[in-house]
């Protein structure tokens, strides 16, 4: 039985992807799809094409920038850095989610009492 | 503010296209790679590599198409790329593209040139100061809600209404002439209002020319905010008894006559010969609240400098002119109409004799439009809903036209679909081809419509008088027209562009894939609707046509109608009375019985008549008639008011003149005839009203007028007079051509009275040999007035019920032309489209040996089918409309055969054309190629 893998919503995927940046610094659309794969362990499940519009869309906000490079294997590619602005706007994501969840878990708890 | 930041992001790609697809391309190709290289390295083969790696990503172009709405403005740059598909698919295509745009602009043009006349005449403000706050006032009786005012009255109103800030009066005109403004020359004939049947009366070669004018209370200008070009306007100071005389030019006028010299303020100028300060010009083309601009602006008090008994300015019954007025801030027209309300009763209560059942009517002054009675309402929307048909028309020939290139363009669509293009993109896409054509047309119909404008006006301009002044209606495109015609573009192209879009998107996928659409598959609803939308136009055309050719030939009755005497060897003259106290004035009787000598005396001429109006349609006057005898009873304070007949002053000799037959008694005697003895002469329907079987000729009967109301020129306020019948004359239709006059009254006119001046001359041979020679002898009797001549039977254009019949024939023929045109180029549409469809179908049946002719036929019939189903729907339409239009057909048969049969067999002729020309290509076609065609 494979193991589910669940939807990836974009309000967490822009989390995702601005989290794997802070991490790994600047970063090629497939080494962050790379990343993303290794750290869920496969367990979500995600078109990588789709990260592209969402590297646009984190772009157009002004929370990452992109310059051209050479990737690994000598190819043309663009790298992606966080901003000033996104290591803010991250900080912010991941509070109020980590907030959201420790609201969810007493209210699952909550059963139990 | 992140949302602008994101727009401005977007906004910027829209200029930068080029190399944006190459860096996407370049930037998810090495991912892809990067992917294919990691299957590699994990043992996978090259194919299972790349299967792999395409798998991961997910669908290339579906990620691309996802990141270019992200990048950029997906609506616009859809937008662009239809609107270059759409006119890649017109220039592979032209025949189609330049028929839908050209039936298009026609419609929409049409369309514009009767909006514009609206907007100018009902919807555009005056050009003065705040022309929300305007007003008219009307005087208000039982009859007529839209009466002129007294001038006492007009005072009255002026001192005791708080509710208005101003209120001024614009006086009716007179006749004025001047000394400086040169005579007529040669009478020129205006084309195509000639050409309709519409003919106005020439002046006289040599006779003075009228000046087009004005008379308006001093606080006129003011009131308008108005600005002079040159020198100063009319101000309250120079509208006092005794005032210096001066006067205002318009810029009209002083172009004109003047050159526009500079230095005309301070000179004089005479008019009726009184001199007259000019003290300043208006600009050119303003005519205040009026629709005309004339020639000269004066003050009401100048009136009686010109020669107008002072008495007329202080007779409380009799009608002076036009009221208008400012609101002041605040206060709304059902205010100011209350406060008028309670104005009138206290008129009414202090001058009962003329100011009871009297009331005040107050409307909106800002636009030009006169108020408009229900009659003429009805006008104004049947025109208007007859151009809005001829657009629909319009628009079902081209929804018609692009069913048909959308059946051949299933394939296409089906593949779009099959790729996974939603609905709402491919219905983006089909509407902004229609829009697109909309639009070209859209603006070629605006140059159309100016054209049309420029040509309607200026034949209207060329054939009016001048003297009746300049019409300054605002005509010039604004953005108001820009916005209405576009509007209707607009509407137009998602009109006819949505439901060909929509039959598109139905169809089985399965079968357009592979037949192409051939109509060996179930036959195409597409078809039907095309067959209803052919119908439709040809039901439409057949009702305008039918309607334009009763009217036209309604009309042409009105013009052969025998009015009850002879009109056609008759010369109208009129010279026109001074009315002001000159010399002329005083020897005007000696100029009016020497002229009738002297007509008398020119060759060809068999009698001259005087009257005081012609007996055509013109210059009605009413008056109340009863029998003598009934007024003596106590009674007849509580009878009714008898109804009012119309009434005429004549000569004696005006029945022979006329020959009008004398049924009963004599004519007036030269002798009653200039004493203006107190006897009459009624028409047998009079006489018939009011002594059933008895002779009229003897009796007495009194004749007058109780309330204010026109007169005959000098006739002033009469008492009731009473009067013997000496004759009956046959009823003769003077008053409204459609049928002959209730009653009328024949009241001897002396040549010393004031309202002659019209003759009636019976000539032997043709009428207008004699303007010529008449000419000649008013130059040598010295009559410095304007002198009109024409024949009498053109003056039955003036009737006003002719003139509708035949405006209204002429519009119908023209939008039913450019109906049955569009409808023409309809037909010969489907069937060109059919026959390339039925392709396969015709090839096999001439390859099974059915003749050429048994093909066309079978074509055509299917062609024609809803031309015949239209013709029958719109002549039981029509059948419906002739009754409505009963009442300016002049007598005409509303069911009349030849307009019916002549309509429909044109009709079937035209279709029948239109649709035979595509059919017999469809046997040439070549049996073997037909059948491979795809």
């Amino acid at each position: 039985m494979e193991p589910e893998r669940s939807e990836v919503l974009q309000g967490t995927l822009d989390l995702i992807v601005l989290k794997t940046l802070e991490t790994m610094g600047p970063q090629h659309g497939y080494g962050i799809a790379v990343r993303i794969q290794q750290v869920s362990e496969d367990l979500l499940k995600l078109n990588q094409g789709t990260l592209y519009p969402a590297l646009l869309r984190l772009e157009q906000h002004g929370w990452i920038t992109s310059k051209w490079g050479v990737s690994e294997n000598n190819r043309k590619a663009k790298f992606y850095s966080l901003t000033k602005r996104g290591r803010n706007q991250l900080a912010a994501e991941a509070a109020s989610w980590e907030r959201m969840a420790a609201v969810i878990a007493r209210l699952l708890g909550a059963e139990g009492t | 503010m992140d949302w602008l930041r994101i727009l401005l992001s977007r906004l910027k790609t829209l200029f930068r296209r080029g190399g944006l697809e190459e860096n996407l391309d370049a930037e998810m190709r090495s991912h892809l790679e990067m992917l294919e290289g990691e299957y590699l390295r994990r043992g996978r083969s090259p194919e299972e590599a790349r299967y792999a790696a395409r798998r991961d990503f997910g669908g290339l172009e579906q990620a691309k198409e996802a990141f270019r709405e992200q990048r950029g403005i997906p609506f616009l740059d859809n937008l662009v790329r239809d609107v270059r598909y759409g006119a890649r698919l017109m220039r592979k295509s032209p025949g189609f593209a330049i028929v839908a745009v050209l039936t298009l602009a026609i419609g929409i043009a049409v369309n514009t040139v009767v909006f514009t006349a609206f907007d100018a005449l009902a919807l555009r403000s005056l050009p003065v100061k705040e022309p929300e706050q305007l007003a008219r006032i009307f005087r208000a009786t039982p009859g007529d809600r839209y009466g002129a005012f007294s001038y006492p009255d007009y005072l009255y109103y002026r001192d005791h209404s708080k509710d208005f800030s101003d209120l001024t009066m614009m006086a009716f005109g007179m006749d004025l002439t001047s000394s400086e403004v040169p005579a007529s020359g040669q009478a020129t004939l205006p084309r195509i209002a000639g050409a309709l049947g519409f003919h106005m009366p020439q002046f006289l070669q040599g006779s003075a020319q009228p000046l087009g004018n004005a008379f308006i209370s001093g606080n006129y200008f003011e009131m308008l905010g108005t600005q002079p070009l040159l020198g100063r306007l009319l101000r309250p100071d120079d509208d006092r008894a005794g005032a210096i005389p001066v006067v205002v030019l318009s810029g009209n006028f002083w172009r004109r006559q003047f050159h526009a010299n500079s230095n005309v303020v301070g000179s004089v100028l005479h008019l009726n010969g009184i001199a007259f300060v000019i003290v300043g010009v208006t600009h050119v083309d303003y005519a205040g609240t009026a629709d005309t601009v004339g020639d000269v602006w004066l003050p009401i008090s100048a009136k009686i400098a010109l020669g107008l008994p002072a008495q007329q300015l202080e007779d409380r019954a009799a009608l002076a002119g036009w009221v208008g007025g400012r609101l002041k801030p605040g206060v709304s027209l059902q205010d100011a109409a209350a406060e008028f309300h309670v104005l009138a009763s206290h008129l009414a209560a202090d001058y009962p004799d003329t100011e009871a059942h009297a009331g005040a009517t107050v409307v909106s002054g800002r636009t030009y439009a006169p108020p408009l009675d229900g009659e003429a309402w009805t006008i104004v929307v049947i025109v208007m809903a007859a151009v809005a048909l001829l657009l629909l028309i319009a628009c079902a020939n081209v929804a018609g036209l692009l069913l048909a290139r959308s059946a051949a363009r299933l394939r296409e669509i089906a593949v779009r679909v099959s790729l996974g293009a939603s609905s709402a993109r491919l219905l983006q896409q089909l509407l902004t081809e229609s829009i697109t054509i909309a639009v070209l047309a859209g603006a070629l119909g605006l140059v159309l419509a100016g054209w049309m404008l420029r040509l309607v006006i200026y034949e209207i301009s060329s054939s009016l008088p001048s003297y009746w002044g300049t019409i300054v209606l605002q005509i010039s495109p604004d953005i108001r027209i820009f916005s209405y015609t576009f509007g209707i573009a607009l509407i137009a192209g998602v009109a006819f562009g949505l439901t060909p879009a929509l039959q598109s998107l139905k169809p089985d996928l399965n079968l357009a894939l592979k037949d192409g659409g051939s109509l060996f598959g179930p036959r195409l609803r597409g078809s039907h609707l095309r067959d209803v939308l052919v119908a439709g136009q040809i039901a439409a055309c057949v009702v305008l046509l039918i309607s334009s050719a009763l009217l036209l030939r309604g009309s042409q009755r009105a013009l052969k109608t025998d009015p009850g005497f002879d009109i056609k060897g008759i010369l109208f003259l009129h010279v026109a009375h001074p009315e002001d106290a000159t010399e002329l004035s005083a020897r005007f009787p000696e100029v009016v019985r020497t002229l009738e000598r002297h007509i008398g005396g020119l060759p060809g001429v068999q009698g001259v008549a005087r009257a005081s109006r012609p007996p055509i349609a013109g210059g009605q006057r009413w008056t109340t008639v009863s029998r003598a005898s009934d007024d003596r009873s106590p009674e007849s304070e509580k009878r009714p008011a008898p109804p009012e007949i119309g009434y005429s002053y004549v000569s004696g000799n005006y029945f022979d003149v006329l020959q009008i037959p004398l049924l009963r008694g004599r004519t007036f005697t030269p002798a009653e005839v200039e004493a203006s003895a107190p006897v009459a002469i009624v028409s047998e329907a009079t006489a018939h009203q009011l002594w059933p079987g008895e002779d009229a000729v003897g009796k007495r009967i009194m004749v007058g007028k109780s309330q204010p109301a026109s007169h005959f020129i000098g006739e002033g306020q009469t008492a009731p007079v009473e009067r013997e019948i000496v004759g009956v004359v046959r009823d003769v239709r003077s008053m409204d051509l459609r049928k002959p006059d209730d009653g009328y009254l024949y009241l001897p006119s002396s040549s010393a009275a004031p309202w002659n001046g019209l003759f009636l001359i019976r000539t032997a041979g043709e009428p207008t040999t004699l303007l010529s020679p008449l000419a000649d002898t008013a130059r040598n009797l010295h009559i410095e007035t304007p002198t009109l001549a024409g024949a009498l039977s053109s003056m039955v254009s003036f009737d006003p019920y002719f003139v509708i019949s035949r405006i209204g024939g002429v519009l119908s023929t023209i939008v039913g032309s450019l109906g049955l045109l569009l409808g023409c180029m309809g037909i010969y549409g489907m069937v060109s489209y059919s026959v390339i469809q039925r392709t396969k179908e015709i090839g096999i049946r001439m390859a099974l040996g059915a003749q050429s002719r048994e093909v066309q036929a079978l074509v055509l019939r299917n062609g024609l089918r809803p031309v015949a189903i239209g013709l029958a729907v719109g002549v039981a339409a029509s059948l419906g409309v002739s009754q409505v239009l009963r009442a300016i057909l002049f007598g005409l048969d509303p069911v009349d055969a030849f307009s019916f049969v002549g309509v429909s067999v044109l009709l079937v002729m035209v279709a029948v054309i239109s649709g035979w020309l595509p059919a017999r290509r469809a046997t040439e076609v070549d049996p073997l190629i037909a059948l491979r065609y795809e």
